[in-house]
């Protein structure tokens, strides 16, 4: 551990590099190109800093650490608490590992108001980086809404045809589900007059909470619905091919990458910390609903002759797994889960890049518009063929580990599941290398696509850390797993009480 | 004096008969008695003044209302002297700076209804001063 | 009145009605100046001496607050709870003669009369907030209204104007009758138009029945006042043809001065079936504002729509106890006023002559022809939908953890469903500004310093009370001890 004011500081630090970075950018004058270097240098900077976490983070430690819990507000009692475990710590790094890249790609696509681009983006990762840090419910909510708005107005401003659309959707789905969650804080803060996380978990698990058996099923319904549309679980993801098709290829790369990892991040920190009981009481269903979105959202994949399209309905199947493993309560699952957002998050952030890169040039993503690419674009079909395999789970790749951990999981917790699980395995190969094929492969069809540029040195140098990264988790997961597997063992701890107490009637 | 709350406004009741009974003597007698000699004149709702019939909507200077409203406002206005004057000699010299100030604030209201040209019914143009 | 023992008042009793005291000095100096005046040149001094009035006023609550007590035989009382109304009253003022400055040019509106109006009409309204006397709160209350009636018609030459003003004056008159009858009722019922002894008589058994029908007719009259529903029919007319300045005026202090005068009675009164009625309320003019809010298109109706919504979402808290409900309805309006002021000065600004621009089409591209503009009322508009950081978040925040505490979950949830429909239209404002092209050129003209000064008080409120509500909500606690003392 390095010294201890540091590590107050540092949550603090990475949270805010970003915001201070936007505020100074406000004051630059509309030079495009000083802002985009601006903005690069500050992303890079705040990667750097937060790979302080992994570093010198207590990997057999479960409990939260960098903490720093100082008062914000008296009344209601509103701590500035923030801390980071084995789970809220990755996510950090994921965030702060994707939005230079996401910079990168936008230099050249983004050539109006760009100063505004790069503000909305960089507050957008304080936002982010917030979201997961927070220990406090309030700061914590507080977060959860300021990702809404700089998202939004990425999308509609940046996006592409029916970008307002898009964007009035993404917002008011997930505005309306996060209120349902306000509603269970302020509940819960009623109640115990604290927003602090530990204090409330403490206080849940020794029965201190009046009126909680009535209530804890709505207030977990009040949590999950918020979460739910946000991963988004099936039936509330219909917002999500909309926004990803719309939005620009960084508001895209944020969204898949991180933004849908607030919900399944949350199902993990608050349904399954604060409502263990109603959680398993719950599972079927919500199982039910992540197998559903699994298949359902890889055969919608298939069919799709829209490339983002594709590669968003592939992120529902995607998020179904990590749904899926969290709510098999099984180590292996709760493991896996974890996994899988880490390596969805650095593919289809990969996949959305690639993707833009080809809309860069020839301005549509519809599949029948391409093929044989493989010939004009050799570099660019490499690094395509390398994500899609990593997406698909080739092992030794990171798609791999994740999923086939959340199958073991499924399937100690119910065979069916992992039955069922298992297909959306195949479904994602069989839509994926399909599309792949489509692509890239034959004869080139069309004759504008003859003449297509590979990829430059911009691009490479943002696409080459996601293919190394993919190939790094692939290989040696344990380097994440070591410092998640305590983390969720304490969010089990519970459910193994619950366990024996079954068996013990 | 009777205790019921009511009772204690007999005299009140009392007073209402004896007008009551005056007035209707004086009109029955005065058309029991009276000596009648109807003309058209006479017989039209109002002797004196315009002819009740035609179109009701006729326009009236704007500043017959004023003036009308003026009168009304310092009217109110003069109306609050009649209490204190009753109760001066309680409120000692406190009531009568009091009553400086209030009479002080309605002369500021004349000032200005002057100054605006409320007042004056010849000059058209300082009857517009109020209004651009 | 039980003062006749002491008739003179003293001098600090005349401290404790300091700020109205300035206030009316200042708006009888712009009245006499204004008939002497050339009046092509008068705006721009008679609207310095009312900003010097009002700025004058906030110093004397100021001066005021060290004098707490009761005063003028227990018609008016100084504490911490009337100088937050007195400061919210007396700012608002000040703000709002900020905006006018450019709009009453722009219009060429000449009239000092309008500067003195405001002042008047801020009399009231800070007189409303200390009165601790009903027949003290009809008079102030009168003195409000008949100047916000004038002022609702300013613009002479519009017809819409003064249906606005005609239309706020018959229904507001009406209003103020069920006032008075209420007043007359628990007179009836309780012997006294003190709230002090009235809070005591009522406490001390079962209220009579004249009790329950006084206190309804009095909130029926204050409901219209505050436009909460179903005494609202008349909000979008007016705010629609009134001046947008007055507007942002109309719609914060009134109202701010009428919730205090609300609280005083509610609770301090310990008036008698306050919750369902309320309840009632409230779930109306929360639903009722937020539906007729969505299918707006002049931005003007659209936030008169809105502010009845949030006089609902602030009724909730008078229906929580005393201790929560009165800290959180005072950082409610303080808020509020913020927020909505702020919204009506960039509404004013961007009608420009004869109010032509206020349909949701004229803000069209607005982000791009006027960036700092767009960004100041997108700062108030996220505020009015509750987002974090800004001091709608935590009015509404406070309001409803004070409703959970009182365990009325189906308001609350009524409430929160409200809001999350509410962020829908405001939405809509933000994606107007930046993701639509202008369809037709409309002028942006620069903003003046005036303006520019106003605008950065209400957002630097704004975003105070949504970053550091600390403070604010302390005083408000404090206040509403003084208040249930």
């Amino acid at each position: 551990m390095n010294s201890p004011t540091l590590d107050s500081a540092i949550l603090t630090l990475v949270t805010f590099i970003p915001m201070a970075g936007a505020l100074l950018l406000l004051l630059f004058p509309r030079r495009d190109r000083d802002i985009r270097i601006f903005a690069l240098v500050v992303s890079v900077l705040t990667f750097g800093v937060s790979l302080h976490l992994p570093v010198y983070f207590e990997r057999a430690r479960a409990g939260f650490q960098y903490e720093i819990n100082t008062p914000w507000i008296p009344t209601p009692n509103i701590h500035y608490h923030m801390g980071v475990d084995g789970i809220s710590m990755w996510l950090v790094v994921l965030t702060t590992f994707l939005t230079p890249l996401c910079v990168l790609i936008s230099w050249k696509s983004i050539h109006e108001r760009v100063k505004e681009f790069f503000i909305l983006l960089l507050i957008m990762e304080t936002a982010l980086i917030g979201v997961f840090v927070s220990l406090d419910l309030f700061l914590f909510y507080f977060f959860w809404e300021a990702t809404l708005i700089p998202m939004a107005l990425l999308i509609g401003i940046y996006g592409h045809e029916r970008r307002v659309y898009a964007a009035i959707k993404f917002f008011m789905f997930t505005m309306i589900a996060s209120v349902f969650m306000l509603a269970a804080i302020l509940w819960l803060y009623a109640k115990l007059g604290t927003f602090d996380f530990v204090a409330i978990q403490t206080a849940i698990r020794n029965g201190q909470v009046d009126g909680w058996v009535g209530a804890a099923p709505w207030l977990f319904l009040g949590f999950f619905v918020a979460f739910a549309v946000k991963v988004p679980l099936f039936p509330v993801h219909t917002w999500l091919p909309d926004a990803h098709v719309e939005a620009p290829t960084a508001g895209s790369v944020l969204l898949a990458g991180v933004l849908l990892k607030m919900g399944t991040y949350g199902m993990l920190r608050f349904n399954l910390g604060l409502f263990p009981d109603q959680s398993r009481s719950n599972a079927p269903w919500i199982v039910t609903l992540a197998l559903i979105g699994i298949i359902y959202g890889a055969l919608v994949a298939m069919v799709q002759p829209n490339m983002k399209k594709l590669i968003a309905y592939s992120s529902i199947s995607h998020l179904g797994f990590v749904v899926l493993g969290i709510f098999s309560f099984t180590q292996a699952g709760l493991d896996g889960a974890m996994f899988v957002m880490l390596a969805h998050g650095v593919s289809t952030g990969a996949l959305f890049m690639l993707a833009g890169i080809l809309h860069e040039r020839r301005h549509t993503f519809e599949i029948t518009e391409f093929g044989g690419l493989a010939t004009p674009m050799p570099v660019y079909a490499t690094f395509f063929s390398f994500i899609v395999l990593a997406s698909v789970g080739l092992p030794l790749l990171n798609g791999f580990v994740g999923e086939f951990l959340v199958l073991s999981g499924a399937f100690r917790a119910r065979e069916v599941y992992g039955i069922l699980g298992a297909t959306g395995v195949i479904w994602s190969a069989c839509y994926l290398l399909w599309m792949y094929q489509r692509v890239f492969f034959g004869k080139v069809t069309h004759d504008v696509n003859r003449t297509l540029p590979d990829l430059d040195m911009r691009e490479r140098l943002a696409l080459w850390p996601t293919a190394v990264a993919a190939l790094v988790m692939g290989v040696a997961p344990l380097l994440w797993l070591n410092a998640i597997d305590p983390a969720v063992q304490n969010a089990l701890a519970p459910f193994a009480q619950l366990a024996s107490k079954v068996v013990g009637q | 004096m009777p205790d019921n709350y009511f009772a204690r406004y007999l005299p009140l009741l009392i007073h209402f008969l004896l007008a009551g009974a005056l007035a209707s003597a004086i009109v029955l007698l005065s058309w029991l008695i009276g000596y009648r000699k109807p003309t058209r004149a006479k017989l039209s709702p109002y002797e004196c003044g315009m002819v009740p019939v035609g179109d009701a909507r006729q326009r009236f200077s704007v500043k017959f209302y004023l003036v009308a409203m003026m009168f009304i406002i310092f009217d109110v206005e003069a109306v609050f002297l009649y209490p204190w004057a009753v109760v001066l000699r309680q409120l000692k010299m406190f009531g009568f700076w009091e009553m400086l100030v209030y009479v002080g604030i309605v002369l500021v209201g004349f000032f200005y209804v002057w100054k605006k040209g409320v007042l004056d019914w010849g000059k058209a143009t300082s009857a517009r001063r109020g209004e651009v | 009145m039980n003062g006749a023992a002491q008739v003179t008042p003293q001098a600090v009793e005349y401290i404790r009605i300091l700020p109205e005291i300035v206030l009316t000095i200042f708006g009888i100096i712009i009245m006499m100046l204004d008939p002497l005046m050339d009046e092509r040149r008068s705006q721009r001094t008679l609207g310095a001496v009312g900003l010097v009035g009002a700025l004058a006023a906030i110093v004397a609550t100021l001066y005021q607050s060290q004098y707490p007590g009761v005063g003028f035989w227990g018609m008016v009382n100084v504490d911490s709870f009337s100088v937050f109304f007195h400061f919210l009253v007396t700012a608002v003022t000040a703000v709002v003669i900020l905006t006018s400055y450019e709009y009453m040019e722009v219009q060429q509106i000449r009239a000092g009369e309008y500067y003195g109006l405001i002042l008047f009409g801020a009399v009231g309204m800070c007189l409303m907030s200390s009165a601790v006397e009903l027949v003290l709160i009809f008079i102030a209350l009168e003195i409000s209204s008949i100047s916000t009636y004038i002022l609702a018609g300013f613009r002479r030459r519009a017809a819409i104007s003064s249906e606005s003003s005609v239309k706020y004056f018959l229904l507001g008159s009406f209003a103020t009758a069920f006032f008075l009858y209420g007043v007359a009722l628990m007179f009836g019922a309780t012997g006294s138009t003190s709230i002090a002894v009235i809070g005591q008589v009522l406490a001390s058994g079962q209220p009579p029945v004249l009790a329950y029908v006084g206190i309804a007719l009095m909130f029926v009259g204050l409901g219209f006042k505050v436009a909460a529903a179903p005494f609202h029919v008349w909000t979008p007319d007016v705010y629609e043809g009134a001046p947008a300045p007055i507007v942002g005026f109309m719609s914060t202090a009134p109202k701010a001065a009428v919730f205090a005068v609300l609280l005083r009675i509610l609770f301090e009164a310990h008036a008698p079936g306050r919750l369902w009625l309320i309840w009632v309320v409230a779930a109306l003019s929360m639903t009722l504002g937020n539906i007729g809010a969505l299918v707006q298109d002049n931005v003007k109706r659209l936030l008169a729509y809105s502010s009845i919504a949030h006089a609902g979402y602030l009724l909730v808290a008078f229906a929580a106890l005393p201790a929560n409900g009165i800290p959180a309805a005072m950082f409610y309006t303080a808020s509020y006023a913020a927020m909505n002021v702020g919204a009506f000065a960039v509404v004013s600004h961007l009608a420009s002559a004869g109010e032509r621009y206020v349909t949701m089409e004229d803000y069209a591209g607005l982000g791009r022809r006027s960036p700092l503009l767009a960004a100041t009322l997108t700062i108030f508009l996220l505020s009015l939908i509750g987002i974090p950081a800004t001091g709608g978040f935590f009015a509404k925040f406070y309001v409803f953890s004070a409703a959970l505490q009182a365990n009325l979950v189906g308001l609350v949830i009524i409430g929160v469903l409200n809001s999350a429909v509410g962020a829908y239209y405001y939405l809509r404002v933000i994606v107007v500004m930046y993701m639509r092209e202008a369809r037709q050129e409309v002028p942006v003209s620069p903003v003046p310093l005036g303006l520019g000064v106003a605008l950065a008080i209400s957002a630097v409120a704004t975003i105070y009370l949504g970053v550091l509500p600390g403070r604010v909500l302390e005083y408000a606690t404090r206040s509403a001890g003084d208040l249930l003392r």
